[in-house]
């Protein structure tokens, strides 16, 4: 045996190995073999590694390994998961993780720190912010931080403190179409991808920014030869290659696409009349506005030929109501980002596919779905998150007479920030409170937001690594990674009720803490203990639910827990009457075509009625009120517009430096047509510069026809200043320094496509 | 009976998104600097002008007509009775035979063992517990079945028969029991 090993030692191939580069002894890695401290079961929680908290689960075997998969009991999951789902067991056993609390000893970004214990650091953050508040006032202070339970504790810690400055990561991502349905619907809808026919889609790539549960339905709608996929982006990706047909639209030009496929229906009058007229407003306003867009008029804009939207005009209309017009995720594509967003709505609402199997639908919420019933069949949750009105304006205005009067001051303009710091206008800001937020990879112009940073008093942080954000702040405060905390209750209803849980997995495997054991601590030590009906993660839990035991332990042991209440659509006679036989009370609602007619009559909007025209934007946004060509121009003069996107193994900002996942894409080349860079004189591989009036940076080019000669694409995340995230440190090119701080009109959407020119390095 | 563990790899259904890869790595601790799956997503320019990616599972594809163990002069390369090829560590003399052998480069030398590893269907790791391998299991779009080809109700035989196949490299006669969709999907033209 000691043969063999030492000949195969002789034998063995060069292997490239990689070593992890610890930067601060001590606080960074040094993890050392820590074993694991779980069992060997499966734990059941929701995932972290991006936004769409899919459910999942993860294997602790002979204390060591973690296999992390789909949580079954989610059955539109079934034990599937992303890889940077399977790869959370990678980020918890990173040693470039942050492991203890850092405090600057360096000038402000000098990335100089010294640890300190959390007692020091929360006393610290506690002292700073309330010598803030009493100098310049609460609201001096901003709070931010990504969607999620980490934003609800961040809102409502912020509300007990008296700063009305908090912000969301909406506005650099889904505002847009959140603000679109909110004046249509007065709420956002749903896709039923499962039993839809026939979709158009802009863009929105399942397959590479992946929420399992659409992206599984999806991937079997492409594969199922009798349904039809039509894909409009300027760029192959993934999904176009799945699709039908593909269609390489030039950047931005969506809404023209689309204001001609209205015309086109309007001019036929092939469209749901009944429909329209039974449960929209505005129509005739409509009408007016797309008289002129015809299928020849979008052709110079889009680039797309006159014929193709004549024929899948009529291809959508004999589809209905089983097809989707398909609005994305995050596509800000343009100014006219609100108007697009409307736009695909419309298209929607005229192919009458609202409520209808294979088509969009409302969320089925406990709320709604116990009002149907007029019984309670499925339990409702206490918020654990109190907040109190705070009369004060904010730095950017959201929610106020002005710009940005249509955005909610729940999630605010981040794109303001910069220029509110600098000017100080209306008023000082001095501090800022960031959450899991990394505005500097994740935000238009991070030049300008790291020149306002500079100009704070105070900057807390809390993050897992030492990014480009965190490297900014005074006190940086070392969260765990979600394997290794519960949190509350969260919703994840569509399709019927349903929650989940985030348990832990492992115990910590270091000194950090759980956002609420942060928040909480904070709060206690600023004095606002009271503000709050818990003191820790169970009693959150135990009060969200109003003590149902039964509820509690389903989530404990499932993960998920969904109520077995039938799924309906309100316009599906059968599916309606499938209801009303489980749950005979509800039959009260039931109108004259057998449907629930009236969820569609009693919506939030105005008028109670689905708004094709909104008399509210018209008033203050002259043109606005319904869809038309406006504001379409992305490349501001410049010969290439660059437009960014996700890959399949990477969020926008958070997994570049997770093990697993670094060594699967560590970098992000530009994406150009053979016929550009032939024009520029490159070759696959070389260094370029781009360049705008705002930004000039390095960039490597991946020669592909799977893009326009016009445009440019670059995946997200790249181009890291942090030398802490070893990995991916000064790799690739952030795309976001590109960027104008300039937003969209009426949703503050920050805008992702942006002109460029191409500099020979 | 003796069980004949085989996979179906669907094109049309598989995204290259990696999931396997990952889940491979992080089951069966992979060291980095090897793989023992990867899907290579290949931009594909077909004859009528059109785009398409193509989707290659990189990973041993479990041969009936097995050239690695042919080759191996200890008989530490070899097939169990579940019709899977495995290594046996304590036999290998680090020759390296098999891994010139295989003609689908599907082995590497392990930087901690020296000895060659590959693709094992998770045998050691999951199949006992009655589990699928770790791809199949996280695969977010079903794109992979897995299964015993010698039972006529698998779910694998029931896909093989409803869906068209071929197998890597076929003309080599080593009958893998890999087999793939190919994707119909391909040639799509702006």
């Amino acid at each position: 045996m000691a043969y063999f090993q030492a000949r195969r030692d002789f034998l063995k191939l060069a292997t490239k190995s990689a070593t992890a580069t610890v930067l601060i002894p001590g606080s960074l890695g040094a993890l050392g073999e820590v074993a694991l401290r779980g069992e060997d079961k499966f734990v059941r929680s929701i995932c972290e590694m991006c936004s769409s908290r899919c459910p999942m689960e993860a294997r602790v075997i002979n204390g060591k390994t973690v296999l992390l998969q789909g949580n079954a009991f989610a059955k539109e999951m079934g034990t599937s998961l992303c890889a940077k789902g399977v790869a959370g067991s990678s980020q918890l056993y990173d040693s470039q993780r942050l492991v203890s609390p850092l405090i600057r000893v360096g000038k402000r970004g000098e990335n100089r720190w010294r640890e300190a214990s959390f007692e020091e650091a929360l006393n610290l953050v506690s002292t700073k912010l309330s010598a803030l508040k009493e100098r310049y006032g609460a609201r001096s202070v901003i709070f931010s931080s990504k969607t999620g339970e980490h934003y609800d504790l961040l809102r409502s810690f912020a509300s007990a403190f008296g700063s009305p400055n908090v912000f969301s990561h909406w506005s650099s991502c889904p505002i847009a179409i959140e603000s679109a349905f909110h004046h249509t619907f007065g709420e956002k809808l749903h896709r039923d991808f499962e039993n839809a026919t026939y979709i158009l889609n802009f863009g929105h790539n399942l397959f590479e920014g992946l929420d399992i549960s659409l992206t599984k339905a999806m991937a079997h709608f492409c594969a199922n030869p009798s349904k039809k996929l039509v894909v409009l982006d300027p760029r192959f990706s993934i999904i176009a290659a799945k699709a039908d047909e593909w269609h390489s639209i030039k950047p931005g030009s969506d809404l023209a696409f689309v204001l001609a496929l209205l015309h086109v229906w309007i001019r036929d009058g092939k469209f749901d009349h009944t429909f329209v007229e039974q449960y929209t407003i505005g129509f005739d306003a409509l009408v007016d506005a797309v008289k002129e867009t015809t299928p020849q008029w979008q052709q110079t804009r889009t680039g797309i030929d006159a014929s193709v939207v004549e024929r899948i005009a009529a291809e959508l209309y004999a589809a209905t109501p089983r097809c989707i017009i398909d609005w994305g995720h995050k596509a800000t594509t343009t100014q006219a980002e609100f108007q697009r967003s409307r736009a695909i709505l419309i298209a929607n609402i005229l192919m009458g596919n609202v409520e209808k199997e294979g088509g969009i639908y409302l969320t089925k919420s406990a709320k709604r779905v116990n009002a149907l019933a007029k019984e309670s069949i499925v339990p409702e949750l206490n918020d654990p998150f109190p907040r109190l009105q705070i009369n004060e304006p904010r730095i950017d205005g959201a929610g106020e007479e002005g710009a940005y009067c249509f955005v909610s001051k729940q999630h605010g303009v981040l794109t303001a920030i910069p220029e509110a710091i600098l000017s100080q206008k209306p008023y000082e800001i001095k501090g800022w409170f960031l959450t899991r937020h990394n505005p500097l990879i994740t935000v238009a112009d991070p030049q300008k937001m790291k020149e306002a940073m500079e100009q704070l008093e105070f900057i807390v942080v809390n993050d897992i690594y030492l990014s480009d954000t965190a490297m900014m702040a005074d006190v940086i405060l070392p969260e765990c990674t979600y394997l290794e905390r519960d949190e509350g209750i969260s919703t994840l209803t569509c399709k019927v009720p349903t929650y989940a849980m985030r348990n832990k997995i492992v115990a910590p495997l270091h000194e950090n803490k759980s956002a609420i054991e942060i928040i909480r601590a904070l709060a206690e030590r600023m004095g606002y203990g009271s503000h709050y009906a818990w003191k820790n993660s169970s009693e959150l839990r135990a009060f969200q639910a109003k003590g149902n035991a039964e509820l509690l332990q389903t989530l404990l042991l499932r993960g998920v827990a969904s109520f077995d209440v039938p799924f309906f659509c309100a316009r599906e006679s059968s599916l309606v009457e499938r209801f009303c036989e489980r749950y005979p009370k509800s039959r009260a609602w039931v109108d004259a075509q057998g449907c629930f007619g009236h969820l569609l009559t009693h919506l939030k909007t105005p008028s109670g009625k689905i708004e094709i025209y909104c008399d509210a934007v018209e008033k203050i946004f002259k043109g606005y009120g319904v869809p038309r060509s406006v504001d379409m121009d992305v490349s501001q003069g410049l010969p290439y517009v660059l437009t960014s996107g996700k890959s399949a193994v990477h969020t926008n900002g958070h997994t570049q430096n997770v093990p697993y996942l670094s060594r699967l894409l560590s970098s992000n080349p530009i994406w150009m047509h053979p016929s550009t860079a032939k024009a520029h004189g490159l070759k696959m591989g070389d260094t370029f510069y781009l360049q705008n009036a705002i930004a000039k940076e390095k960039a490597t080019v991946f020669i592909t026809e799977g893009i326009r000669p016009d445009t440019l694409f670059a995946y997200m995340g790249f181009g890291r200043d942090a030398p802490s995230l070893a990995r991916t440190h000064g790799k690739g090119t952030n795309v976001s320094k590109f960027l104008s701080l300039a937003s969209a009109p009426i949703c503050g959407a920050m805008i992702t496509n942006v002109g460029v020119n191409i500099i020979k390095a | 009976m003796a069980k004949k563990y085989g996979m179906i790899h669907d094109n049309n259904l598989c995204i290259g998104c990696q999931a396997c890869n990952v889940a491979c790595r992080s089951e069966n601790q992979i060291p980095e600097s090897v793989y023992r799956l990867q899907v290579w997503v290949k931009q594909e320019e077909y004859p009528n002008g059109g785009l398409g990616y193509e989707y290659h599972r990189q990973s041993c594809v479990q041969c009936e007509n097995t050239p690695c163990v042919s080759v191996c002069p200890t008989h530490a390369s070899y097939k169990n009775e579940d019709g899977i090829v495995l290594i046996d560590n304590d036999l290998c003399v680090g020759c390296l035979y098999c891994v010139a052998a295989c003609p689908y480069q599907a082995r590497y030398v392990h930087p901690v063992t020296k000895a060659p590893d590959k693709c094992t269907f998770c045998h050691e790791s999951r199949l006992a517990r009655g589990e699928e391998p770790a791809c199949v299991t996280v695969c977010p779009t079903d794109a992979l079945i897995f299964g015993d080809l010698n039972d006529p109700k698998s779910k694998i035989n029931k896909a093989l028969s409803e869906r068209v196949t071929y197998r890597q490299k076929e003309s080599l006669g080593t009958q893998p029991k890999m087999f793939i969709v190919p994707n119909h999907k391909g040639g799509i033209r702006s």
